[in-house]
This record gives structure tokens, sequence and C-alpha cells, in this order.
């Protein structure tokens, strides 16, 4: 075998095809196998995140009770913070519903807050700290387990909490005026 | 009811009130399937499984010759693939990466289940020769040749030859040495040339 030979080949070698459709459809088995859940894995940043939540957790409730507390005409609330389940795909983004009622809340936010007492306001601040604290802890732990279910969770609970703790601020002061325009 | 009280109101489970997941801006659309699938989406890697099953399909079946091996190995590159996919950083090409795991797939079911002999059974079982029928004209008297070649010189004339891959690419899918992938081609150059002489191929 000489060289001509060797660029004869080479060059019929490059020409076969280098994609061929497989007479069936493979995907079905392919579906089935990954459909079969992964075995979850708990892992000391999940412990962290999880331990982070429930500060959060409390972190509502104290702003729930000091919020009360400061004003007390209020007379009945109703926490909306539930632990339902959730499934969420990994590195979502927060959707234009919540972002919508975001705004509506975070733009009154600050003037809700100044009709509450300084160590009250300093209550919710402080708590509000903390939430978004813990939504940017699990955001980073997300970015290593992006599939995690159990973070998604907490993070949408995160979410939730602050949603919750700002509305409450201003449903609070908003009955206080009404109570006191009578 | 505020669209705050009625966000508030939303269960957790219907996530989608309050995320949506979005394409990542700037990334092409196999990349964003590939995000997408990194994050679990089985529908973002079906659609990576349409564009890429021709080219798993056809080194394996170029490697095994068999079109049973090659469905297994293809299923299984596939699956590999998805429980690997968050160890993808797209410092190669997502075809590349799929390659490799598919010559993993191919070689792995060989260690496991030494079948060379089944191998040549199954191919000549298989009317026409597989292989062959993907090429046209002359080149399916070389698609033949090269599906009767020893396994380690036809699985390193297909990477080489046939994919274009170097001796040390091809030397690390096959964890063969550089050196060993340049003399499995030389044999299977030789080995070719003579069955391809008999049968008076002009490529």
């Amino acid at each position: 075998m000489n060289n001509t030979d060797d660029d004869r080949l080479t060059t019929a070698a490059s020409r076969l095809a280098t994609e061929i459709s497989p007479q069936r459809d493979l995907w079905p088995g392919i579906e089935e196998a990954i459909a079969r859940p992964k075995r979850s894995r708990w892992t000391p940043m999940f412990a962290q995140a999880a331990a982070v939540v429930l500060l959060v957790g409390a972190s509502s409730m104290v702003t729930y009770f000091v919020v009360k507390e400061d004003q007390r005409v209020v007379e009945v609330l109703q926490p909306t913070l539930l632990t339902e389940t959730a499934s969420f795909a990994g590195r979502a983004s927060l959707g234009a519903e919540y972002q919508q009622a975001h705004g509506s809340v975070a733009s009154q936010l600050d003037v809700e807050l100044q009709r509450l007492s300084p160590e009250a306001r300093a209550d919710v601040e402080r708590n509000l700290a903390v939430i978004r604290h813990a939504i940017t802890d699990i955001n980073q732990a997300l970015d290593e387990e992006p599939d995690n279910q159990l973070l998604q969770e907490l993070l949408a609970s995160a979410y939730r909490d602050e949603l919750a703790v700002m509305q409450r601020v201003g449903s609070l002061t908003q009955q206080v005026m009404s109570r006191q325009d009578i | 009811m505020s669209s705050v009280e009625a966000l508030l109101a939303t269960p957790l489970s219907d996530y989608s009130r309050w995320m949506v997941t979005l394409n990542e801006p700037g990334l092409t659309e196999e990349a964003n399937w590939i995000a997408r699938a990194q994050r679990s989406d089985a529908k973002a890697f079906e659609s990576l499984y349409r564009l890429h099953v021709g080219k798993v399909y056809g080194l394996c079946l170029r490697m095994t010759g068999s079109v049973a091996e090659a469905e297994d190995c293809t299923q299984e590159a596939f699956i590999q693939a998805w429980s690997k996919l968050d160890r993808f950083r797209g410092d190669s090409a997502f075809s590349t990466w799929m390659h490799r795991i598919a010559v993993n797939a191919v070689l792995g079911r060989k260690r496991k289940t030494s079948r060379e002999q089944d191998r040549v059974q199954l191919a000549s079982e298989v009317s026409p020769a597989p292989v062959s029928m993907a090429d046209t004209g002359e080149l399916r008297d070389l698609a033949n040749a090269v599906d009767r070649l020893p396994e380690g010189a036809r699985h390193v004339f297909v990477l080489h030859a046939v994919y274009g891959y170097s001796h040390d690419e091809t030397g690390k899918m096959l964890d063969i040495a550089p050196g060993t992938s340049k003399a499995q081609l030389h044999r299977a150059r030789r080995l070719l040339a003579q069955q391809l002489q008999e049968q008076g191929f002009e490529a």
C-alpha cells in the first residue's frame, strides 16, 4: 500500500455518512429510564438552607406579633404562610405576577413603615433583611445544586415570606388609618 | 381580593404563578435545551436527543456493526448523558461530549459481554448490511470492509478516519496511547486495502 492508496482511502472514509438515523424511535426506552426518580441528596448545604428558612419563618412570626402589638386597634389577621410542597425547575425566575405583586407592596412599604413606632419599624426591617439574606443564600445553594427540589421549595417559601411580611405591614397600617378615620 | 392576596393564597405547588423558567438570553437553541435539561427538563432533553441521535447512533453502528447493539448503546449513551448532564460545562461541543459517552457505552458493553463473535453473527443476519445502507455506491464496499475489520483497528479507523478525531482524541476516547492509535490505523488501512483490492474498489 502506497501513499496514494492511503490518500484515496482517507478521502473515501471521510465521505462515509457520520449521521445515521436508527430504524426505530429509541426515545421511549430512554424516557422510561430517565423518568425513574433520582435519589435525593441531603447535604450540609441543604441543612443550612433549611435552617435559614426556619429562621425566616420565626422572623416572620416575630414581625407579625411586633406589628400587631404596635397597632393594637388591629383585631384579626390571617397569616397565609403555608408549608405546601412545590416542584420547581431549578434556576427559575420570578414570574411576572409575583413581580407585579411585589412591586405594588414595595412601593408603599417605606410609607407604611413610617406609620409604625421606631422599634416596630426596626424589627420589620431586620426581619425583612433576614429573609432577603436567606433568599441570597438559597440562590447560591441552587447554583451548586440547581435540581434540588428542597432548595426550590425553600426559595419559593422565602419569597412568599417576604411578600407576606411586606403586605402585612401595609394592611395593618391601612386598617389603623381606617379605624382612626371613623 | 388584591393581587397580592391572590398570590399569597396560591398554593406553593402551583409554582408557575410564582416563578417562570426562562430561556437564557444569548444562548443558542441547543444551549438553551442543554441548560433546561440540566435542570431536569425531560422535554428539552428529548429535543437534544432528536438533534443528536443520528450522530450517536451512526457512531455506535459503525463501531459495533450491529443494529441491535447500536440501538442498545445509543440508548445507554443518552441515559448516561442524562445522569451526567450537570458535569457538562461546554468545554467541548455537545456532540463531541455525546460521542465520548457513546464510545464508553460501546466499550463498556464489549467489556461486559465479550460478544465479538456474536457481533459478526448479528451483522451477517441483517440483510443488507446495516452500515452500508447509510452510504451510496462504492462507499458501501468500504463500509462493509470497515465492518469486517478487527475490533481495535475498526474503532480507531472509525473515530480517526470517519469522524475526524486526532490520534490524541482517539486515544483518550479508547483509553489507548496515541502511538497505539496510529499503529491500529496503519493496520486498518493495510487490511482495508487488501480487502478492497480484491473487490476492485476505486475510491
